[in-house]
């Protein structure tokens, strides 16, 4: 009961910080709002007992990425005078909510037909670092390996893009 | 040893991807160099698929990878037209950027990640592996789009494929997290093992693969996913565009027959789906191309007007034998055709690729009549005229058609192919029936010239392939 009462506030936190993303002005109120959301995830990690992905969640998103997008937002020091003034935003949102409306009741629908379980109590070690270890390095070491280009790829190209370019010979 | 064998273009590709990345960090290394290695990297890699062949289906290292990379003869053909659009791209951008300075080593460096995505999409057997590909293949794709910087139209562009494709991104995993919540797995085979002992349409099943194919129709610009083709086409420079309109295409289309094809209830429950979304690309992309004034957003608008065919060939597979030859002959025919047109354009159009529109190449065959010639072959192959490749690939994809009892889909098929020809003669048109306004000087254009001509060997012999064997 009390876990489901978590669950709820969690879920609903974390969908309302995701809606204060993408509806504040100010790109500082954005990311403060990601940061409940992130939170708020963690939570339900938590709830799932994954323990190594909640301590994840908490330090490198939530801690980590999140400070250097608020470092990079104050950095900018953006007034609200620097701000594009959005003339018919209002319009753009009804469009998107009449985009998202069916996805939405169509995922409802999904979801209400996933029979119901009974929550069973997974074992102790469940979603510590040694398993999530273990089935990482076992059973997806491809997906593991091949994640190192994506990254690499994401750097070369952010060089690329943003930084000092010398010219081609 | 087969399994290393099987991986080894694969390993080629990204080893050279990461040789060419280290030596963009030396001063005194040049643009030439790294094109003319990554050339290399894209022909050796060429010539061992070639030689490694296939046979039937194997798992590559079943016992480490778990079943996640598999190899047939579809993913050999597919690995092997990526790789020559690779190697033709190495080319085409080798004369480009000796007249549009805006390039880097690193071009080459990022191209070579994007094969390499390419090549793991094709044989990724596996949901997850499946998205990673598709990431380290946009990413670098979205890299080449926006890398001239100056350009405005490309900074356009890489906006805007980032944000959509970020979309398409976040729906395959949403797919993935559903598909993962009724089969319990994320392997193609269970899933398909899945819904030959329960349903296809279980809700979670039905809604999963929704999501995947919202992503995978959006990379392959099919119907409603289609508005950012024209605009991003248009703003990527010319090599690059070739190289996204082909190679990107046929990895996509290769992880989607993959999938589809291995449960009959999957297929068939989505085949209605598909047979609309294949109406629908046709037709549309034929309305948007005959708007166009400029030749690299008409190309786009056919670009789209291809998957509609190519996703005429996946309502027709036959998932008890697949063999994927019909979607993998028409993407070598359609690569052929479309690369060789952007190698054209790519010396044709000049330094800030300033002949782009129909009106430009007025006359240019009074001029440069082989080249014109060579713009005539293309056209010719993607409008479906024989004895060219496109006519063959159009042929196979509707008799498989027709095969599968899709009569009305054949029909409509070559319906969309004779509205095609309008744009495609209106160029040819142009070229050989009006006036000379234009010198078309070029310089320094040895490799896209060749480039085009290698490839209009291509067209024919890609043609020729099938009545001869």
């Amino acid at each position: 009961m009390f876990a489901e009462a978590l669950f709820f506030g969690f879920a609903v936190l974390s969908v309302l910080g995701a809606i204060g993303l993408v509806l504040f002005r100010h790109p500082m109120n954005g990311a403060m709002s990601l940061v409940v959301t992130m939170i708020s995830l963690a939570g339900l990690y938590a709830l799932l007992s994954a323990k190594l992905i909640f301590a994840l969640q908490l330090i490198v998103y939530a801690g980590a990425i999140m400070s250097l997008v608020l470092f990079i937002i104050m950095f900018l020091n953006i007034q609200d005078s620097d701000l594009p003034t959005e003339k018919g935003r209002w319009l753009y949102q009804l469009g998107g909510i009449i985009v998202i409306l069916p996805i939405a009741s169509f995922l409802i629908k999904i979801v209400k037909s996933i029979p119901g379980s009974e929550a069973t109590i997974v074992g102790s070690g469940f979603g510590g670092v040694k398993e999530v270890g273990l089935v990482l390095f076992q059973d997806w070491l491809l997906p593991f390996e091949i994640v190192s280009i994506l990254l690499l790829v994401a750097l070369v190209g952010a060089v690329v893009l943003a930084g000092k370019r010398r010219m081609g010979k | 040893m087969n399994d290393f064998l099987s991986l080894l273009p694969l390993l080629i590709i990204s080893s050279g991807a990461i040789i060419l990345m280290l030596l963009a960090a030396f001063e005194k290394s040049r643009l030439e160099t790294a094109s003319y290695l990554s050339m290399g990297f894209f022909a050796v890699a060429f010539f061992v698929q070639l030689l490694v062949g296939c046979g039937p289906t194997i798992v590559i290292f079943n016992n480490v990878f778990n079943g996640m990379l598999a190899a047939s003869n579809f993913t050999q053909a597919a690995s092997l037209i990526i790789l020559a659009c690779g190697f033709f791209t190495a080319m085409t951008t080798h004369s480009y950027f000796k007249v549009n300075h805006f390039s880097s080593l690193e071009f080459y460096a990022i191209m070579m990640f994007g094969a390499c995505g390419m090549l793991l999409l094709t044989l990724s057997q596996e949901l997850i592996t499946s998205f990673i590909a598709l990431e380290i293949m946009s990413l670098a794709i979205y890299v080449l789009v926006g890398y001239n910087r100056s350009n405005v139209k490309a900074a356009e562009a890489v906006l805007k494929y980032l944000m959509l494709g970020a979309f398409a991104g976040a729906f395959f995993t949403m797919g993935t997290a559903l598909i993962y919540g009724g089969v319990k797995s994320t392997k193609f085979v269970e899933i398909g093992a899945f819904c030959a002992a329960n349903s296809a349409t279980a809700p979670l099943i039905l809604g999963g693969t929704f999501f995947i194919f919202v992503a995978l129709l959006f990379k392959a610009a099919a119907f409603p996913f289609h508005a950012w083709v024209v605009d991003v086409y248009d703003g990527a420079s010319t090599p690059v565009t070739g190289f996204m309109a082909t190679a990107l295409k046929t990895a996509i289309f290769t992880v989607f027959a993959n999938f589809l094809a291995q449960n009959s209830g999957l297929h068939g429950s989505w085949v209605t789906f598909l047979f609309y979304i294949s109406v629908l690309t046709m037709f549309g992309g034929n309305l948007i191309a005959i708007g166009q004034s400029n030749l690299k957003r008409m190309l786009a608008a056919s670009g789209i007007v291809h998957s509609g065919y190519l996703l005429i060939a996946l309502v027709a597979i036959s998932t008890e034998h697949f063999t994927g030859s019909v979607i993998a002959y028409y993407l070598a025919a359609y690569a052929a055709g479309t690369l060789g047109m952007f190698a054209a354009l790519a010396y044709l159009g000049g330094e800030g690729e300033k002949r782009c529109t129909f009106d430009d190449f007025k006359g240019l065959a009074k001029v440069r009549p082989y080249s014109a010639a060579a713009i005539t072959v293309f056209l010719l192959s993607m409008a479906g005229i024989p004895p060219t490749a496109g006519f063959m690939g159009k042929f196979y994809v509707i008799t498989s058609a027709i095969a599968a009892d899709h009569m009305a889909l054949a029909i409509l098929g070559i319906v969309s192919s004779i509205l095609s020809m309008w744009y495609y003669l209106r160029l040819i048109i142009n070229m050989y029936f009006h006036k000379t306004e234009d010198t078309f000087e070029t310089k320094e254009s040895v490799f896209a010239t060749a480039c085009t001509f290698i490839l209009v060997f291509c067209v024919f012999a890609i043609g020729i392939y099938p009545i001869v064997i």
